[in-house]
């Protein structure tokens, strides 16, 4: 109870100061005269008995000091009288606290903006039990459908396996199958009206696995999940039942996806998305419903059908290495006897030799944002926290000239009892205040620029919508940041202010001023700034002519006045055959009716849409190395080449002629003419899809097209061929209309023209491909914009910090130049004085920043295009201007020093 | 004042503060009148120590204090010893005899 009585009186003490400095000063006083008492019995004078009294005792202030520091509430005190001061000093230089305040506002903002991306994109688990027993089959690096039996770590399995698999394995309490892409679907709910839901397939086990209690209603279970076309039951997501309104009665309701009714059983918890990061799916529906919710991914019995993700959780006690060897031993049994027939192949038993599962982490799911965003947001992370060091080495120099001008305040102080320690401490409490006030409007502003880097970053709406808002770890990061910097920043000026000579202060002379070692610290803080804004100035410069570049590409198609329409033929309910060609048709024509509109076409690609590629096969050429590389296929419309004015160089364009059963044609690019007809025409040649020679015969070739960019504008040139849609019959996600005029009357127009023709396509959004190729290097965008924005910024403090410098040593030099300029100096030697010095560190920065710039470059140099990190342009640009904006800030206090008027600055000593 | 003969051992201050306040209840000038005196003079503990020592035994529950006039009718603080104070007396009595015994016979050996 001893703690109790101690912090009871502490409080006690704490809430009536004058109290106990009253009882104190009566104590001692009390002391005082028993003591005088006793030396008067034995003999002194009253007066000398008092005087030796008071003598013994020493300073009545150190003794009440003693016995204050014995308490722990004096700490308390001390500090809550330093905060006061604190606010006080602060409140008399607004401009120092501004610019303070301003300038660490932006490194900890930037610092928490770009920190709490990183967490969400790269650091934060899933909200799920236990996390960490989950593990992922394979790296997850890739998506969609392959029936390849790679030779290499599997990332994508098949139905049957995952069946079979998870009766079989030992080590594992549960295995889960998600189907590998999540499906843009349209539906609507108990009647309403049609809405866009995304849903995410996945196998019944899927939230017993993953530990994932419903938040209303159940989810899915086993029984979900049985026999195929079975399962009529859908999960929805929170996210998606905040947006219904947080409708009470929502489960039970029926909704119709693409034409099948499912029965809403229950709402996901909050908080969890899924298990990819960055998509966010309304509805998760069983796996047995695939071929309901997408026709072309009827997989449930076929083995060759692989394009599910396994996660499993492992068994409490199981290691890694047991989970992995357990698991590739049943994978090769498993290939062995299904895959494989009585006669495999050498090159299949060669591949089956090399395939395995690699099992990786699922504890923070799965990210392809993490691939994508890794780079830049190392690059940000280096780039905010450069700024970050610059704004402390503002700061420390701001310090540095504020503690040289208070010295005869320290002094005082010193001089009337205050410990050095103490003033330190006072010093460090305003430079904690400066930090936290620059930390709260740091986080205020990151709170909505987190946001905003995620919305530049993606054009997708549902990237956008992650919650990148602040949590507690984010915050926590922020005040180990915070503190910190405080320390960075204001140790160095407090210990430098406080290393005093009394007398000197004291007098205050500003002729005895000699050239300090203060002055020297000020210098070098002064360097490191120029230095590490020359590494930012560079690295922008080097970004911004990497996007340069990649805007000067080629595509090869005319962006320009192109929209993309985004829509869902699938909706229609057609089967895959001549009426859904006919549907198409129609609306293609009924849209290019419409008054501006060019051309228009369906096709399964645009630009940067993913790819459908294999190797080609082409009649009478042998295969070598060189020219089997894969192959890019698209198909499209007749119109699609004068939608894109892509020319056709030979031969024909698609037209009426091709029909589902005249032989099949294609139309292949300027690259793959050349890779097997260099010297030729291609015309008249077949060819055929995959290795095998047999079907090498299937296509002929009736035209060539020029070269385009398919997938990113970095690419090198590559092969691709087009096929008209009305020999591969299918259902379209991309609608491009080339028009003339303002868009925004074309696209109701053409939105209504498509509902003329069938109401049951729903358009969702529309884009321009103009949009859509910028969107392909919004990476390369925001890294530039965003460096550009910190250098700049960055810049601008050294600029402070210079003029704060040099307007200091000007003013300490005022006599000195009195002096000079009554002898006989002129006011253009009185301006390069003062000049040579600020380029003389401008000169050493520089040389400092220049491999440190070519350093960091190289981190960046995956992220440029057509320049290499050491491009002398951008480093010439980076120092020519960091020299001309230091030699503008150093000239405004040099001019003043030149305009000094000697008798003026010799009469005021 | 004190001299060199004055220094005290680290930590023993507070077990002569206990001892004299054992006595009977005083205030802070008669603890260290009290002290110098049985000590024939060696020890002279100066306010600046003997105060701060007081106020952290108060804290600590060792000894409590209350104002009281004194002979001459002036207001002082007395001190007296509470029951924790007592036990740590004994305590720390006869951790000191044991240390001082080993030093003692390790002085002879």
């Amino acid at each position: 109870m001893a703690w109790l009585r101690n912090l009871t009186r502490g409080f006690s003490a704490l809430f009536s100061p004058e109290r106990v400095e009253h009882e104190m000063d009566e104590e001692l006083r009390g002391f005082l005269e028993a003591s005088a008492e006793a030396k008067r019995r034995a003999g002194m004078t009253a007066e000398d008995a008092a005087r030796a009294a008071r003598v013994e005792m020493g300073s009545q202030n150190a003794v009440k000091h003693h016995i204050r520091s014995a308490v722990w509430e004096t700490v308390v005190e001390n500090l809550w009288q330093d905060l006061r001061y604190s606010v006080r000093m602060l409140a008399k230089s607004p401009a120092f606290t501004l610019v303070a305040v301003l300038s660490l506002a932006l490194g900890i903002g930037a610092n928490t903006a770009i920190f709490s991306l990183m967490d969400v994109v790269l650091l934060r688990s899933l909200p799920v039990d236990e996390p960490g027993q989950l593990v992922l089959f394979g790296d997850g690096r890739a998506g969609g459908s392959t029936d390849n039996l790679p030779n290499q770590s599997w990332r994508l399995f098949s139905y049957p396996f995952y069946r079979s698999f998870s009766q079989k394995n030992e080590v594992f309490s549960g295995v889960t199958a998600i189907k590998s892409i999540e499906f843009s679907t349209h539906g609507s709910v108990a009647g309403a009206g049609r809405e866009m839901m995304r849903a995410s397939l996945v196998s019944g086990t899927y939230f017993s696995v993953l530990g994932v209690n419903a938040g209303r209603g159940r989810m899915l279970t086993e029984a979900d999940d049985q026999t195929p076309g079975s399962g009529t039951v859908a999960v929805a997501s929170y996210s998606w039942w905040q947006r219904h309104g947080n409708d009470p009665a929502a489960v039970g309701k029926t909704v119709a996806i693409e034409g099948t009714d499912y029965t809403i059983v229950g709402v996901a918890p909050k908080g969890f998305f899924g298990f990819v990061v960055g998509e966010s799916p309304d509805f998760w529906i069983p796996l047995s419903m695939e071929k309901e919710i997408s026709p072309g991914w009827n997989g449930l019995e076929k083995k060759w059908f692989q394009s599910l993700y396994l996660v499993a959780r492992l068994k409490p006690g199981v290691t890694a290495a047991q989970a992995s060897a357990n698991t590739n031993l049943l994978f090769k049994q498993y290939i062995r006897s299904e895959y494989l027939g009585q006669s495999p192949s050498q090159k299949d038993l060669a591949d089956v030799e090399h395939a395995h599962i690699d099992l990786t982490s699922a504890a923070r799911g799965l990210s392809r944002l993490r691939r994508q965003f890794i780079l830049p947001l190392e690059i940000l992370t280096t780039i905010s926290g450069l700024v970050l060091l610059i704004a402390c080495a503002n700061l420390a120099s701001l310090l540095l000239a504020r503690g040289a001008v208070r010295s005869r305040e320290f002094a005082m102080r010193m001089a009337i009892g205050a410990t050095r320690s103490r003033i330190v401490r006072q010093l460090l409490t305003e430079s904690c205040m400066i930090a936290l006030l620059g930390a709260a409007l740091g986080v205020a502003s990151a709170w909505k620029a987190s946001h905003l880097l995620l919305t530049m970053a993606s054009h997708s709406a549902e990237v956008a919508a992650m919650d990148v808002s602040p949590d507690l770890r984010v915050l926590g990061f922020t005040l180990i940041l915070t503190v910190f910097t405080a320390l960075l920043f204001g140790m160095a000026p407090a210990i430098r202010a406080t290393r005093l000579d009394l007398n000197g202060s004291l007098k205050q002379s500003r002729t005895a001023a000699a050239p300090s070692s203060r002055f020297s610290l000020a210098r070098g803080l002064i360097v490191v700034q120029i230095a590490l804004s020359l590494v930012l100035l560079a690295a922008a410069s080097l970004f911004l002519r990497s996007l340069v570049n990649l805007a000067n590409v080629d595509t090869g198609f005319n962006k320009q006045n192109v929209l993309v329409f985004q829509l869902d033929e699938y909706s229609a309910n057609l089967p895959l055959d001549a009426r859904l060609v006919n549907l198409e048709q129609r609306i293609e024509q009924r849209v290019q009716s419409v008054p501006g509109v060019q051309a228009a076409s369906f096709s399964m690609f645009s630009f940067d849409q993913g790819e459908w590629s294999d190797p080609v096969t082409v009649q009478g050429i042998p295969q070598t190395p060189e020219n089997s590389h894969d192959v890019l296929y698209n198909v499209v419309g007749n119109g699609f080449f004068s939608t894109m004015s892509l020319p056709i160089v030979a031969g024909r364009g698609f037209d009426s002629r091709d029909k589902i059963d005249s032989p099949q044609v294609a139309i292949i690019n300027q690259t793959m003419a050349h890779k097997f007809f260099p010297d030729s025409s291609p015309i008249g040649h077949h060819f055929g899809i995959g290795s095998d020679p047999a079907g090498s015969g299937s296509i002929e070739i009736v035209g060539v097209v020029k070269n385009a960019k398919y997938v990113t504008l970095e690419e090198s040139p590559e092969a691709a061929a087009y096929f008209p849609y009305a020999q591969r019959v299918q259902y379209f996600g991309n609608f491009e209309v080339r028009y003339a005029g303002d868009a925004h009357q074309i696209i109701p127009a053409v939105r209504d023209a498509i509902l003329q023709v069938n109401p049951d396509v729903p358009v969702s959004a529309v884009e321009t491909l103009a949009e859509q190729v910028d969107a392909s290097t919004s990476n390369q965008r925001i890294v530039a914009r965003l460096s550009g924005f910190f250098s700049v910024l960055a810049t601008f403090l050294v600029c402070i910090g210079i003029y704060g410098l040099l307007s200091y040593a000007v003013a300490r030099r005022t006599s000195e130049i009195g002096v000079r300029m009554a002898l006989g100096a002129r006011r253009s030697n009185v301006l390069w004085l003062i000049l040579r010095e600020i380029l003389v560190l401008v000169a050493i920065g520089i040389a400092i920043g220049v491999p440190l710039a070519l350093a960091g470059n190289r981190l960046a140099a995956k992220l440029l295009f057509g320049l290499s990190p050491a491009d002398p342009v951008s480093l010439c640009a980076a120092i020519a201007l960091m020299f001309a904006i230091a030699t503008l800030a150093g000239y405004l206090p040099a001019r003043k020093a030149s305009l000094v008027e000697p008798t003026v600055a010799l009469r005021c000593e | 004042m004190s001299q060199k003969q004055g220094e005290m051992v680290q930590g023993t201050l507070e077990m002569l503060i206990l001892k004299t306040l054992a006595l009977e209840p005083m205030h802070g000038y008669g603890v260290a009148l009290r002290i110098e005196q049985v000590s024939a003079g060696v020890f002279r503990v100066n306010p600046g120590s003997l105060l701060p020592a007081l106020a952290r035994m108060e804290r600590a529950g060792s000894v409590k204090s209350e104002w009281r006039s004194t002979e001459n009718n002036r207001r002082a603080k007395y001190y007296m010893l509470t029951a924790v104070g007592r036990k740590a007396l004994t305590d720390e009595t006869a951790a000191w005899g044991r240390q001082t015994a080993a030093i003692a016979r390790i002085l002879e050996a």
